[in-house]
């Protein structure tokens, strides 16, 4: 593989000229390669040692080595350190080794995929890293875009393209580019070749909304804007090809300017744990300046007389400087307080937990056949103390998927499903779908399970046929027939779509249409109608309307739209009708379906052509355009006869109710971020259980400025506020309001709430001096949701929350838009099995289904948080007890840095003796079964409040392990100082001390983690076991007769072990002081057992109690729901459409029947398109606007 | 994309954590249980050892400052080829039975200095190589040439006062006991980590060394008598050379030869002590003393070990009390059994319906 780009200096303007590539080389561009790898073969040693090097426990563990080969100081061989050290690096290079592999191999996939570019004048296959800037490139229908391209043509026709940007920026819907009109000629190869501009044009950054550029061709000039450029990660869509000319490739791209560096990211234990190891260092300090001033003053008062028998180290020549060394040599001595085996053995865990993600069956999606992964392993325990959950919606909560659900026509609910009998079928258990092969032209993907409606279609009931009709042509949805009956509608948004393919079903096939007529296949006949007016969509409006007239010549409105507005236009005749269809509305709704009425009126000829007339006028008008059209459409949209409701279920993922009800009763926020519009929102907030009805109150912040804004947040406040001052006992809490303490009031507030924000209103929270008064809103509240957010907006709630709150934030999210939140976020979720996987490589986990977050963090991140806990409580126990007694021999040895143990034991103790058993349940260990931890999603608490490590419980730890060390020591001195043994030889000689307490200290610790894991596998049975049989077994070997008569002064131990080991005094004293160890422990276990059981105590407790008295079945109590009518007209395109359909500029040229259509200036529609766009994200382009005119 | 399912995860009981298990799960049952037992155990021990403690005699005689003068001799350096002797009369009141040792006990005294510890060269000792002396530091050569053999401080500091004890049958006759003074070490001690070199005189194998600046005489005369006990194999260079681990210690320096007066163990009398003074120890403020004790099969006559399990099992029962009565207490209250799970599964259900 090619090496990517090298650093160049910032780029001041980018040339490129097509078809040139010996031009554009000079400025040497990057190419379009990407490189999200570390190391190659040769760097990787160098660098990766350097990088770990970094870590400042690996260079301490550097320093203490080389403070080791001074001699002075020495007080244990090079080895005791050396052998850890070189183990740590090694596992971790080899794990830094195999995920740069990955990242390799992933890389080479996106590089190596293929695109067409012409290369002399001819359409080669190249792969992705082969593109140049300036290169022109041909795309097909439904490919990713390689790099930032200016298009230059298309198939369609004025050089359109649709594409779907949705790996951007997150929406869906889709969007329309245009190539400059003096290259949208450039339609065959030849020209292409032929064509030389030049693009002149700002440097690379990461703005997504804008590009300004100029291209020289032919001695002229053409503005360039962001309306013209293709981005890398977008797919074409509905577009048969396209060319394109590179302008940005590789790094330079918007996309990979967007994604930025990742960030290495920690969990809050890992914050904890280097702060607990600075203050072990510093403990560590303290201990040796003690036991080194003791030195001083014992070598003052002792030593000096000692020196008869052992003079002074020639460089010693006071006893301060004898402390001093001594100092060091303590230093060494008692650095075990900080196992280097700390940091490795908490990665060997989180790589063990990560496994067991990527392992999991129940994480598994069939569908989609992808497993969950753990792409990071540094961050599982943080899946056990998440607070706040940010989601996407698209993609995420719901899968981008509109359904025609039901319907109510004349009164009459159609589409419930009834099973045999003729109750109401559950999910599951569903007849077989309605057989549509009456109808050719169908669409075979579409499924109903009524089969009454279509007996009603197929009876001729006349509103049946009304409905369908008006869904046939009451829309914006463009249609292509490739083939004779192979129909593909491009609707702008899926639950047009949707609807169009309902009618289309059953029998009213939209085929065509032209900008002045529609064609229907209506039960087999086509029919004609003439288009007379689009009254389009647009967010006050929320409805559309058309007027046609039939072949007969009667001229009819239809509409439809949301019922809260709808409603109100009706004929007054139709109140029966009315009342009937209001509470189907209100069945649809409870069941979160996005609801939309239908009505029609008829329009005589005269009254239609005065109504156009005034039309036309108002269009016309300079100043305030916009109204005087909306109160014309008004005026026509009164009175209208209902026909019905249709009932689009927008799919949500598998299980996300339960999901978020689980996680709910878990004590985890959920905020909902999406770019979609506000109405869609809060139907999904419904449809997935995150608002509900008994909800106090939803608060809606829609305001444009500052001090609306800030009114809106003020008032949900206060009335939070009130509540919980009338349900409160009379407290008043308006002082407090004042005063900065929002916190501590909000928090007490009683009753549910939601907050819905949208962007706008968003942008103006977010600012300095307002973002806390939206942060301590939104906390209040049970659900937030915000519509209409930018990726950047994203990534800032998450960080808003990220500061204030100290609490574990995970975003979740499958689009391009989510990746700077799911970076930004502790933890980062990406949906993956979607057709982008940018979120899901800017993610730390990844699976297909939002479902599978419960069982991630309620089992996978709980597991892992415990485990984690434990171990490091352990962990820092364990190393106590071993240390601490160098501590108290010290007052006994003169302060001379001897050691107790064997050196060799010291060396083996961290990394042989006692590692396995505490890695087996750092990996394994489970307090409660998974299914419990599903149950009773309380469980998570004690990850969030974070009770499990904290300063708190490390004290105890800590306290736990000096009082092992202290009787670890004084129980064998005590003995030992007196006794003789049974053969009248002495028993204090310092190597049987030395063996007696290694001995008892590696059966305490073993009974200690006996008593600390709850979950006992034949692994940890395995190493528990085998971890003392090999103590044993190094034991004597070291103090073997053949080992020391090959090194005399290395095994200076022999024959100790089988001396003393067969001592009965010495197993008394090992009994004894494994007794007085551990049962304090289980004494203390006990009491909190019986005084203050957490949860998980009690569901254990619970399951023995349910086991023995068999379990009793529980029946499962059906509870109602009562529904909510919600407005559902939630088209999420933008409005303009309509305009676009009536100039005929989106239509192919053939099938433009009448050509005599065009009343307005052609590019009108643009120009008006741009201007409510710029309007709408407020970034005027009006320069970029104009050459387009000419 | 062939295989359906290749990439779904493998359905093991490791990989799926369903490994087959038990939990532990200590009732208060069981709890308690282990408290009482352990707690007779350890009272039962402690008695034990204390009563066998109790059965054992002891004497122990500090001559640092009975024999004040010899070590006034001794401190001044010029005097060091004097002898010194001391005698110390004492009377047993109740006989010793069974085997009797006889021990030197310093006080003060730090073998278990760092630099102290490592001042030896085991491959000398072997008798590998008389010469290696490289980690004696800092008794490694006399002035810088000669190797000196044993090297090393500890070696160099050897205990070497001589200890007879003597018996007065009659107020006229005094006869020395018979002691032993081999058999005092490890047999791996004996037979493995100290080995004369080969060689047919001893003294020619030691050629080219010199004797420790303290010691007056050299390794090969330190018992002429006994071959099996000269050079490197002598029983209280052994002895000396394992280190204690404590500044204060005894070791072990004769065992009675259970034979003529002695056959029973020293009957009761009155003895002296006859000692060659050498060891100062007065310099560092040190003590030393003789000791005389018989032992059982726990060793020694300490008391420590017996008291400290009759403590423990002491405060295990009561330990084990209060937690019966707080058990007896809350047992009337029952562990909760959470209700919780029902909301939960209420809002399950719930949510199926909504679906």
């Amino acid at each position: 593989m090619a090496l990517c780009a090298k650093k160049r200096p910032p780029e001041e303007e980018r040339r490129a000229r097509a078809n040139d590539r010996e031009y554009n080389e000079k400025f040497q561009y990057a190419s379009n390669c990407i490189k999200t790898s570390k190391y190659n073969i040769l760097t990787f040693l160098p660098v990766n040692l350097f990088e770990q090097f970094q870590e400042v426990a690996n260079t301490y563990f550097l320093f203490l080595l080389i403070l080791q080969l001074i001699p002075q100081i020495s007080s244990l061989s090079w080895f005791t350190t050396i052998v850890p050290l070189v183990l740590v690096l090694t596992i971790t290079a080899v794990k830094d080794a195999t995920d740069d592999y990955f990242r390799h191999k992933s890389d080479n996939q996106v590089n190596n995929r293929q695109s067409q570019v012409l290369i002399n004048g001819i359409l080669q296959q190249e792969q992705w890293m082969n593109v140049c800037v300036g290169d022109i490139i041909k795309l097909e229908n439904n490919q990713f875009v390689a790099a930032d391209l200016l298009l230059l043509s298309s198939s369609e026709p004025h050089g359109l393209c649709y594409i779907e940007t949705a790996e951007l920026d997150g929406e869906t819907n889709m969007k329309v580019r245009q190539a400059i009109p003096v290259t949208s000629e450039l339609g065959d190869i030849s020209k292409l070749a032929k064509f030389d501009g030049e693009v002149i044009c700002e440097p690379p950054n990461n703005k997504l909304d804008k590009f300004s550029g100029t291209l020289y061709w032919k001695e002229n000039k053409f503005p360039l804007s962001n309306q013209n450029m293709l981005l890398r990660g977008c797919v074409l869509r509905n577009t048969e090809w396209c060319f394109g000319l590179v302008i940005f490739a590789g790094p330079d791209t918007k996309l990979m300017q967007n994604s930025g560096r990742t960030k290495f990211k920690r969990t809050s234990i890992d914050r904890l744990m280097n702060t607990l190891v600075l203050w072990i260092f510093g403990f560590l300090v303290c201990m040796g300046v003690i036991l080194a001033i003791g030195n001083a003053i014992w070598e003052h008062e002792v030593g000096t007389r000692f020196q008869v028998y052992l003079p002074w180290d020639e460089a010693v020549d006071s006893a301060f400087f004898s402390g001093f060394l001594s100092f060091w040599s303590y230093i060494i001595i008692l650095n075990t307080v900080v196992p280097i085996s700390l940091y490795v053995s908490v990665e060997v865990i989180r790589l063990g937990h990560s496994y067991f993600i990527n392992w999991d069956k129940k994480m598994f999606c069939m569908k989609k056949r992808t497993p969950a992964e753990a792409r990071t392993t540094t961050l599982n325990e943080e899946l056990g103390q998440v607070e706040y959950i940010f989601s996407d919606k698209t993609g995420t909560l719901t899968q981008n998927i509109m359904v025609f659900n039901k319907c109510s026509i004349n009164g009459h609910s159609y589409g419930d499903v009834f099973d045999v009998l003729g109750h109401k079928a559950e999910l599951g258990e569903r007849p077989e779908p309605v057989d549509f092969s009456f109808n050719p032209l169908a669409d075979k993907k579409f499924l109903f399970w009524d089969p009454s409606l279509l007996e009603a279609v197929k009876m001729g009931d006349p509103h049946t046929h009304e409905f369908f009709r008006l869904l046939s042509l009451c829309h914006t949805v463009m249609s292509e027939e490739k083939n004779e009956g192979e129909l593909y509608y491009k609707a702008q948004s899926p639950d047009e779509g949707a609807l169009v393919t309902a009618a289309r079903n059953f029998g009213f096939v939209f085929r065509s249409r032209t900008p002045k007529t529609i064609t229907v296949h209506e039960m087999g006949t086509a029919i004609t109608y003439q288009l007379l007016a689009i009254l389009d969509f647009n967010n006050i409006r929320k409805r559309m309307s058309v007027i046609v007239r039939n072949p007969e010549g009667k001229i009819r409105l239809y509409c439809k739209g949301a019922d809260t507005i709808l409603l109100d236009r009706l004929h007054h005749s139709t109140q029966e009708l009315l009342n009937t269809t209001t509470d189907h509305l209100n069945e649809y709704a409870g069941e979160g379906l996005r609801t939309l009425v239908l009505a029609y009126k008829d329009l005589d000829e005269e009254y239609y052509e005065e109504w156009a007339e005034r039309r036309l006028q108002a269009s016309l008008a300079q100043d305030s355009r916009e109204d005087r059209l909306a109160s014309i459409y008004e005026e026509v949209e009164s009175n209208m006869m209902l026909l019905g409701a249709t009932a689009i279920e927008d799919k949500l993922q598998q299980g996300v109710p339960e999901t978020i009800a689980l996680l709910t009763l878990a004590n985890i926020k959920i905020w909902v971020l999406t770019g979609d519009k506000q109405e869609t929102a809060v139907n999904i907030g419904y449809s997935c259980k995150m608002l509900t009805d008994d909800m106090t109150e939803v608060f809606i912040v829609t305001g444009h400025t500052v001090l609306e804004v800030r009114e809106e947040l003020r008032k949900a406040r206060e009335k939070m506020m009130d509540s919980s001052r009338t349900v409160g006992n009379g407290f008043t809490y308006q002082e407090k309001l004042s005063s900065s303490k929002l916190t501590s009031v909000l928090e007490a507030v009683a009753g549910e709430y939601a907050l819905v924000i949208n962007g706008h209103s968003l942008a103006h929270a977010l600012e300095a001096d307002m973002e806390l008064e939206f942060l301590e809103t939104a906390c209040a509240c049970k659900a937030v949701i915000c519509c209409r957010v930018t990726p950047l907006q994203k990534a800032q709630v998450v960080e808003l929350v990220k500061k204030y709150k100290k609490a574990v934030t995970l975003a979740i999210g499958d689009g391009a838009n989510d990746v700077s939140m799911i970076k930004t976020a502790h933890i980062g979720v990406g949906i993956s099995g979607q057709e982008g996987i940018q979120a899901v490589l800017a993610s730390d986990y990844s699976f297909s289904q939002f479902k599978f977050l419960q069982r991630l963090l309620l089992v996978h991140g709980r597991w892992s948080y415990l485990r984690m806990c434990k171990f490091l409580c352990y962990f820092f126990y364990k190393n106590f007890a071993f240390t601490m007694v160098h501590f108290w021999f010290g007052f006994f040895c003169g302060f001379s840095a001897q050691t107790v143990y064997d050196q060799y034991f010291i060396t083996l103790y961290n990394i042989v003796y006692t590692s396995l058993p505490v890695l087996a349940m750092g990996v394994f260990d489970q307090d409660v079964p998974e299914q419990r931890s599903m149950e009773y999603p309380k469980l998570y608490e004690p990850g969030q409040l974070n009770l499990l490590f904290n300063k708190r419980e490390f004290f105890i730890c800590i306290a736990q392990g000096i009082y092992t060390s202290v009787l670890m020591f004084f129980i064998p001195y005590g003995v030992f100082a007196e006794a003789t043994r049974d053969d009248g030889t002495q028993l204090a000689d310092y190597q049987s001390f030395a063996v007696t307490v290694a001995t008892s200290l590696v059966i305490v610790v073993s009974v200690q983690i006996g008593l600390d894991t709850g979950y006992w596998t034949a692994i940890n049975h395995f190493f528990i076991w085998g971890s003392l049989a090999v103590y044993f077994a190094i034991l004597f070997a070291m103090h073997s007769n053949g080992l020391f008569d090959m090194f005399p002064n290395q095994f200076r131990f022999v024959g100790n072990a089988q001396n003393t080991l067969a001592q009965p005094t010495v197993w008394l004293t090992i009994v004894l002081t494994t007794v007085v160890c551990i049962m304090p422990v289980v004494a203390f276990r006990f009491l909190r057992l019986h005084l203050k059981p957490d949860l998980s105590d009690t569901v254990r407790y619970t399951q023995l109690v349910r086991k023995k008295q068999k379990a009793q079945h529980r029946c499962m109590r059906r509870v109602g729901r009562t529904g909510s009518r919600r407005s559902g007209y939630a088209f999420s395109h933008q409005e303009g459409f309509g305009e676009l359909i009536m100039s005929g500029k989106n239509m192919r040229l053939s099938s433009l029947a009448l050509s005599s259509f065009t009343t307005r200036s052609s590019s009108s529609w643009i120009e008006s398109l741009r201007r409510k766009k710029s309007d709408s994200a407020s970034s005027p382009s009006g320069a970029a606007d104009k050459p387009l005119k000419g | 994309m062939e295989c359906h399912l290749c990439r779904l995860p493998d359905n093991t009981a490791l990989k799926q954590q369903k490994l087959p298990t038990h939990r532990l799960h200590f009732s208060a049952k069981k709890i308690l249980f282990i408290f009482f037992a352990t707690g007779i155990f350890c009272l039962c021990m402690g008695i034990i050892l204390l009563l066998s403690a109790k059965s054992t005699q002891e004497i122990e005689i500090n001559y640092t400052k009975i024999c004040a003068n010899c070590a006034k001799v001794r401190e001044n350096a010029f005097n060091f080829d004097k002898e010194c002797t001391c005698s110390i009369p004492f009377s047993l009141t109740k006989k010793m039975k069974g085997n009797v040792y006889m021990y030197y006990k310093l006080y003060g005294f730090y073998q278990n200095l760092y630099r102290y510890v490592r001042s030896r060269s085991n491959r000398q000792l072997v008798g590998k190589d008389v010469k290696a002396v490289n980690s004696c530091a800092p008794f490694k050569m006399f002035h810088n040439e000669t190797p000196i053999v044993p090297c090393g401080a500890i070696a160099n500091s050897i205990f070497n006062d001589t200890i007879i004890l003597s018996y007065n049958v009659n107020s006229s006759l005094q006869i020395p006991v018979p002691m032993l003074k081999t058999g005092l070490t490890w047999w791996t001690d004996a037979y493995v980590k100290f080995q004369n070199p080969k060689a047919d005189n001893l003294a020619n194998a030691f050629e080219g060394t010199t004797k420790p600046p303290y010691w007056q005489k050299p390794i090969y005369e330190l018992d002429k008598e006994d071959p099996g006990n000269n050079g490197f194999l002598n029983d209280d260079f052994i002895v000396w050379m394992r280190t204690a681990a404590f500044p204060t210690f005894k070791k072990l320096y004769r065992h009675l030869n259970r034979t003529q007066h002695f056959t029973a163990g020293l009957p009761a009398g009155n003895y002296s002590f006859n000692i060659t003074y050498n060891f100062p120890v007065t310099r560092f403020y040190g003590k030393k003393s003789v000791v005389l004790c018989t032992t059982t099969w726990s060793g020694g006559s300490s008391l420590y070990i017996g008291l400290a399990y009759t403590v423990t099992g002491a405060i295990t029962w009561l330990a084990a009390f209060s937690m019966m009565a707080i058990h007896m207490g809350l047992k009337n209250k029952k562990m909760p059994i959470i209700h919780q799970s029902n909301e939960a599964l209420k809002e399950k259900a719930e949510n199926r319906n909504g679906q």
